[in-house]
């Protein structure tokens, strides 16, 4: 008997492993002016005469689901506030550091929670908080303490929140314009959201939802769990309703198993995929041709080898690298960042206070082209201010990040008509 | 009728596996009375190393020469890091091999990378017709090979003189050893042996759908079931592994349209349901040994 008890504790202990997190040491004091900002110039200021601008960073880097996206996202925004620095700064008068302040939350919200407490003295906001139950888990704290955060996710629950500045139309409004575009270009009868659980995969849901409803079509909604080996159900359920289209929100390896499997059974109907569903080396698998002929994946950017200035400039900061929407994403998601501290600057309150004034002032932001101005919008109501336009791309073996634009930045008329009273997900 | 069979041909493909997996604990347990919470490194690094080595040598060289690989990893691992607490209490050593899983995992997964890597396994998602039921090439490789290591490796306890001599270890240590059996050889090729097992595994979840840095947690659906064929039988991890295939399976197919009450993907706890009624019907698994326990 003994063995067993030997097997219970010791499988409890795996599992509290993986949640564990191993740190060196943490950072000596600074010469603080407020949090997280210091007269002192940053670690590798590029001007010595400036202060420094402290943001944190909280993203999946090594054993989550999400890593291969999280670590590009996390390059490229060290990348896009060098660039900042170089070209002087915010106001002139700061430099922004965002190397200092790195963790590792293993998309796991209790490890995201510890390690932002570890940080969150040290800094004035968050440059990145990756996944939305991670986020969700220290929500409460940043709001109680004014952390503007850049979220790394696209929930709809972000409209809602003033010190999460997020950028791009969420998962919501991305479903419901892969359900308008799939009435135009491969008219549906039924629609099917094949999802994960939580304000991810239920959140495309729900907004799949909205749209099957306002075209009048059939709806049903499957919850898988993630693991590309744990999506049995997911494809039994697509081969035997046969939906016309189905809605993915899985990361990308479950897309390939769930397109790949199911088209091997002769399922002939569409997939419309999230940008998280989408991973270049996919197109190596032996779903490859399955991917070509029925996949699509909605996204709510313009993708690695875009003609705007942004994006340029982004490829020109990564220089050598293996081109992935990860670094594209994390590029756009600094914008708005940037556009508030250079308000709060400006304005002369730099304090969390005065960069939260700042957000609730914006407008709009300068995206460089990469997204519409207005996407930038903090400071209206979150029915009038949530943005709503997104793109289609098709698998494409040519295309540096394996695929190319099929229509662009457009809203569809559900997302158009919808009103914003609350969470999409909530309402699955 | 067809559908219930293709979806237990999925769960015996997935639970032959599980079994090989199931093996790999079993025999470890049997030598040296530690459970190795190695083994889902050790999965994954088997199925990295095919990905690198498949297109190089070609799929079955590939599988081959990764399988051999990973068991001189494994026997590398008991060499250093086992050996030395050979007398110390078996929690320890479970601990330890606690620790083994971390490390080689963090340098497993630096070889993944960001990418799913593919396998390079000739059967992808393609299918092939049995009479009427339509199935999935890779769950019938899956079976296939499970049956062939099972069968070697039955024929190796039985019929070769190490075989015997790990028999008689696992039987009786001390009295092994009087008979001039040598517990440490035994103790190293029960790790080699559970290694290659493992990565003949990690390398049958990698087809088809290929492998990421969190694909390890597969090889955890190896501990329901060494708990339902009792953790000292091989025989019984051999059938526990496919129990847990064809329940998951069945689970994945029909708990939707005949139990939704259970709520969606059922599936998931399916294994540890199982285990449970198991450990309540008979709590040394369904070949475990009674431990006869004088109070």
């Amino acid at each position: 008997m003994k063995s067993r008890y030997v097997v219970a504790i010791t499988a409890a202990v795996a599992l509290l492993s993986a949640c564990g997190v191993f740190r060196g040491d943490d950072e000596g004091g600074q010469n603080a002016r407020t949090t997280g900002v210091t007269s002192e110039p940053c670690p590798s200021a590029v001007d010595g005469n400036k202060g420094c601008i402290y943001l944190g960073t909280i993203s999946d880097l090594t054993a989550g689901p999400f890593a291969a996206l999280a670590v590009p996202i996390t390059d490229a925004q060290k990348a896009f506030w060098a660039r900042v620095n170089k070209a002087g700064g915010i106001g002139g008068k700061y430099e922004v550091d965002v190397t200092r302040y790195v963790r590792d939350n293993k998309y796991n919200p209790e490890v995201h929670r510890q390690v932002y407490n570890e940080i969150k003295e040290q800094v004035l906001g968050l440059a990145q908080t990756l996944g939305s139950p991670t986020t969700a888990a220290i929500l409460g704290d940043l709001k109680a303490n004014s952390v503007v955060s850049a979220p790394a996710s696209w929930t709809s629950a972000w409209e809602f929140e003033d010190v999460v500045i997020e950028t791009g139309a969420s998962y919501c409004v991305e479903a419901m314009n892969a359900v308008d575009y799939a009435m135009e270009a491969h008219r549906p009868k039924s629609v099917m959201a094949v999802h994960l659980a939580g304000d991810y995969g239920a959140d495309a849901a729900a907004g799949a939802k909205v749209a099957a409803e306002a075209h009048g079509l059939e709806f049903t909604s499957v919850e898988t769990p993630p693991g590309a080996t744990e999506q049995g159900r997911a494809i039994t359920e697509i081969t035997r309703a046969e939906p016309d289209l189905v809605i993915l929100t899985t990361g990308p390896a479950d897309a390939a198993t769930i397109v790949g499997q199911s088209a091997a059974a002769g399922f002939k109907g569409r997939f419309i995929g999230t940008a998280p569903t989408w991973n270049p080396a996919l197109l190596k698998s032996p779903a490859a041709e399955a991917l070509k002929a029925l996949y699509e994946q909605s996204s709510p950017g313009k993708s690695w080898d875009a003609d705007t200035p942004g994006h340029q400039a982004m490829r020109a900061s990564l220089p050598g690298v293996t081109p992935n929407d990860g670094y594209t994403s994390g590029w756009a998601w600094a914008y708005p960042m940037k556009a508030a501290l250079e308000k709060m600057v400006a304005d002369g309150d730099v304090s969390r206070a005065g960069l939260l004034a700042a957000v609730k002032s914006l407008k709009t932001v300068d995206y460089e082209g990469m997204l519409p101005p207005e996407a930038g919008n903090y400071a209206d109501d979150p029915d009038t201010a949530a943005f709503r336009q997104t793109l289609i791309n098709k698998p494409d073996d040519s295309a540096p990040t394996g695929v190319t634009e099929v229509r662009d930045f457009f809203t569809g008329p559900t997302a158009k008509s919808y009103t914003f009273d609350g969470p999409c997900f909530a309402k699955l | 009728m067809t559908g219930t069979l293709e979806t237990i041909i999925r769960g015996l493909g997935n639970g032959s596996v599980y079994a090989l997996l199931a093996l790999g604990f079993v025999i470890i347990y049997k030598a040296t009375r530690v459970i190795s919470f190695a083994q889902p490194a050790l999965m994954l690094a088997g199925a990295v190393a095919v990905s690198y080595l498949a297109p190089v040598t070609g799929f079955y060289l590939g599988a081959l020469l990764a399988a051999l690989l990973i068991a001189a990893v494994a026997l590398g691992i008991e060499r250093v890091a086992i050996r030395p607490m050979v007398g110390r209490p078996v929690f320890v050593v479970a601990i330890i091999t606690l620790g083994i899983d971390v490390v080689v995992r963090v340098v497993v997964n630096s070889l993944i990378g960001r990418d799913v890597r593919q396998v390079g396994d000739p059967w992808g998602f393609d299918l092939v017709a049995l009479g009427p039921l339509v199935v999935q090439q890779r769950w019938l490789a899956m079976m296939a090979a499970a049956a062939a290591l099972v069968t070697l490796l039955f024929a190796f306890f039985r019929h070769s003189k190490y075989g015997l001599a790990m028999r008689a270890a696992a039987y009786d240590q001390e009295t092994a050893l009087a008979q001039g059996v040598s517990v440490s050889a035994v103790f190293a090729v029960s790790w080699a042996l559970a290694g290659f097992l493992a990565a003949v595994a990690g390398m049958f979840v990698g087809t088809g759908q290929g492998i990421e840095q969190t694909t390890w947690i597969v090889a955890l659906k190896a501990l329901p079931a060494i708990i339902v064929g009792g953790l000292d039988s091989l025989g019984g991890a051999v059938a526990g592994g496919l129990v847990i295939g064809v329940v998951e399976s069945l689970f994945q197919s029909y708990q939707g349209a005949y139990l939704p009450w259970l709520g969606q993907n059922f599936a998931i706890v399916s294994p540890y349901v199982v285990m449970l009624v198991v450990l309540l019907v008979r709590p040394y698994g369904l070949f475990g040994t009674r431990e006869v326990e004088r109070v």
